[in-house]
């Protein structure tokens, strides 16, 4: 087995249960990767997931301590725990498109503003695939999901001049990344960053689905298809891209230790009121 | 000991901090408003920490977080946020995280009438989210002294067995003001018959063990246990499973832990029950205070009458229900929820009656019409809505 999952990952998750083809431990090898790179160990992390092939494919596979939310809310159990935790211990998240972009942007869009001491890495799938491949909020326009047989039709977080970084920096988030799956080390120094941020801190990893995705939107499930679709979509934040639809990848904002980190201010801020009131 | 005038909301609000709660995640609502407005007072002084969710559903998701983490938590709410508590609900039973979840009943459904009081969550407490395959503890105090106290025994039980414990007061008891009297030292405690204890951390590796026992410590996160917890159904160790057999171990767990204890949990007052009276009432919350006026005054006219005030309502003390009698069940709703678990616990032999007000109290006066009504054996016509027989 790799030597990173010997070190970090749990037997008996891995391999995981991830179809032929998946492009999610591309993913989760980067996130363990710059884990490792930053020296950190099995008990300086906390793991925590959602629901779904993100949330399902890498729950309790970390060798510490894990946790798994309900849809769209572990964001919120990651709220409290952070007032609980020891400042030292990190809480690095792997959740999909739908949990992160949807059902729970109350929830991340709060912890941006209270500048949370969390990590969030949205394992980007291009919509819900492991209820068989309905569109989802980064969905491209116009492309055959199963519950959009005529194309997507709804405006998503993703194109037209919307970008859900661009809501996320104005909520307050203190880092904020894009990369591919498919891109390189350039992916993992940006999650080493996110993890060194003391606050909120988002990286947006799409990556490709081949079971589901590639087979209704590009007819093929041969994952060299959807892996060349992918690399011929992306591009640096810098550049237009492609005019359908372009995963623009970079550092987008970096404001990494510019704001008070919540739980630590509320701490300080409480001890403030201990003392005044002893 | 410090003896004030005072409302429930501040009652829970001290009998929190007393028991250890260092985390409130809260929601304006009326009328459990105070009780957030206090928290955010209180706690800070004593270390604590108050953070104001952007909903209810938000609100128990950080009181989870923060009970992961270690702390004692707590959140309070009336009907429209109860129902907001349906998804953290379900994921605090199934990962059995300890907190205090207070539900200051109004008048429903829906937003209703924000001031006036309301007893419609009886069954909503008993089942609080999806899934089944699982007990809840539901406690409910009629006075402001006894919203202090079952908030101190709400923290206990939650450690004890793990899990969310739920108080259903109602408008009146947590806006009403009341003589309060509140410990302040240990011994204090102690000698109102209130026990605290700490957070205990499962050092593993079976976080999850398929018994009915209590006493488990539960899952902290942080403290190098290697734990797991998820929303799925466990494995012993926490590994999310879809192996039915497990599913088998998970939900006797959630089932027969409280079960099996359920003299732990079940607390009652009985007046004049001893004599076989002819008709009992049967109340809980702040329509019992009436009841038991009612019941003490038809007693001095030499009516035979009882009462039975439950003060745990979940698990429903089925065994409470000794004495062949008319029973008639007082509650704040027309819809009759309490009235359903007196007719299903019901010695044979016994009749079961229903009088429900919606958004005020009964009067004597009104109780005591009826009790004579049923004890002349008279059939009690529907007035309108107000009154039916069961």
């Amino acid at each position: 087995m790799d030597y990173l999952a010997t070190k970090y990952l749990r037997p008996r998750k891995i391999p995981s249960t991830a179809c032929s083809g998946c492009g999610l431990g591309q993913a989760h090898k980067k996130v363990v990767k710059a884990i490792d790179e930053l020296g950190l160990g099995i008990g300086d992390v906390i793991w925590g997931t959602g629901i779904g092939c993100a949330g399902r494919q890498t729950f309790n596979t970390w060798k510490g301590d894990n946790f798994a939310g309900t849809h769209g809310r572990a964001y919120a159990i990651a709220t409290g725990l952070r007032m609980a935790l020891a400042p030292d211990k990190k809480i690095i998240m792997t959740v999909g498109d739908g949990d992160a972009f949807g059902i729970g942007f109350l929830h991340l869009l709060n912890c941006a503003r209270r500048n949370v001491g969390m990590t969030v890495i949205v394992l980007d799938n291009l919509g819900y695939q492991s209820t068989g491949g309905q569109y989802g909020w980064t969905t491209p326009r116009g492309y055959r999901t199963d519950s959009s047989p005529y194309g997507m039709r709804e405006p998503n977080w993703t194109q037209e001049g919307r970008d859900v970084l661009n809501i996320l920096r104005e909520a307050g988030a203190t880092f904020l990344a894009r990369y591919t799956s498919l891109q390189g080390q350039e992916a993992v120094e940006a999650i080493k960053k996110a993890i060194m941020n003391n606050g909120f801190s988002l990286v947006h990893m799409p990556y490709p689905c081949v079971t589901n995705f590639a087979e209704r939107a590009l007819g093929t499930r041969k994952p060299v298809e959807i892996y060349k679709w992918f690399g011929e979509h992306t591009c640096s934040m810098h550049e237009k891209g492609p005019d359908d639809f372009a995963f623009r990848t970079g550092i987008y904002h970096d404001a990494s230790n510019s704001r008070p980190e919540f739980s630590e201010y509320m701490k300080t801020w409480v001890a403030e009121i201990q003392r005044r009131y002893s | 000991m410090r003896r004030t005038l005072d409302t429930g909301n501040a009652a829970i609000t001290e009998g929190a901090i007393i028991a250890g709660c260092r985390l409130f995640a809260g929601y304006p609502i009326t009328p459990a408003t105070e009780i957030a407005e206090n928290m955010s007072r209180r706690l800070p002084q004593v270390g604590g920490y108050y953070v104001q969710a952007e909903d209810e559903m938000t609100a128990l998701h950080i009181c989870i977080g923060g009970s992961l983490g270690g702390l004692k938590t707590m959140t309070a709410t009336s009907g429209p946020g109860f129902i907001l508590y349906a998804d953290p609900m379900g994921w605090a039973l199934g990962s059995e995280i300890p907190l205090v979840v207070v539900n200051a009943q109004r008048v429903g459904p829906v937003s209703g009438i924000t001031g006036a009081p309301g007893q419609g969550e009886f069954y909503m407490s008993r089942y609080p989210t999806q899934g089944g395959n699982y007990e809840t503890i539901v406690l409910a105090p009629n006075s402001v002294q006894e919203a202090f106290s079952i908030t101190v025994e709400a923290f206990y039980l939650a450690e004890r067995f793990r899990m969310p414990v739920i108080i259903l007061a109602d408008q009146l008891v947590t806006d009403g003001w009341e003589s309060l009297s509140i410990p302040e030292t240990p011994e204090e405690v102690e000698a109102m018959g209130l026990k605290v204890i700490p957070r205990r951390i499962n050092e593993g590796p079976e976080f999850y063990p398929a018994t009915d026992e209590i006493d488990i410590p539960p899952v902290v996160l942080g403290h190098n246990t290697d734990a797991a917890c998820s929303d799925w159904t466990p494995t012993p160790e926490g590994y999310d499973t879809e192996e039915v057999d497990f599913q088998h171990k998970h939900a006797y767990r959630l089932i027969y832990k409280v079960r099996n204890h359920k003299d732990l949990i079940t607390r009652y007052e009985s007046y004049f029950v001893d004599d076989n009276p002819d008709l009992i009432l049967v109340a809980y919350g702040s329509p019992s205070r009436v009841v038991i006026s009612a019941v003490k005054q038809a007693r001095e006219k030499g009516l035979k009458v009882g009462a039975l005030r439950l003060i745990s309502l979940w698990p429903f003390p089925d065994e409470i229900f000794k004495v062949p009698a008319k029973y008639l069940s007082v509650e704040l709703n027309y819809d009759g929820q309490l009235v359903r678990e007196v007719q299903r616990a019901m010695p044979k032999g016994s009749e079961v009656h229903f009088f429900g007000k919606c958004g005020e109290l009964p009067t004597v006066a009104e109780l005591e019409e009826m009790m004579q009504a049923l004890l002349a054996g008279k059939e009690i016509k529907a007035r309108n809505w107000e009154w039916e027989a069961w």
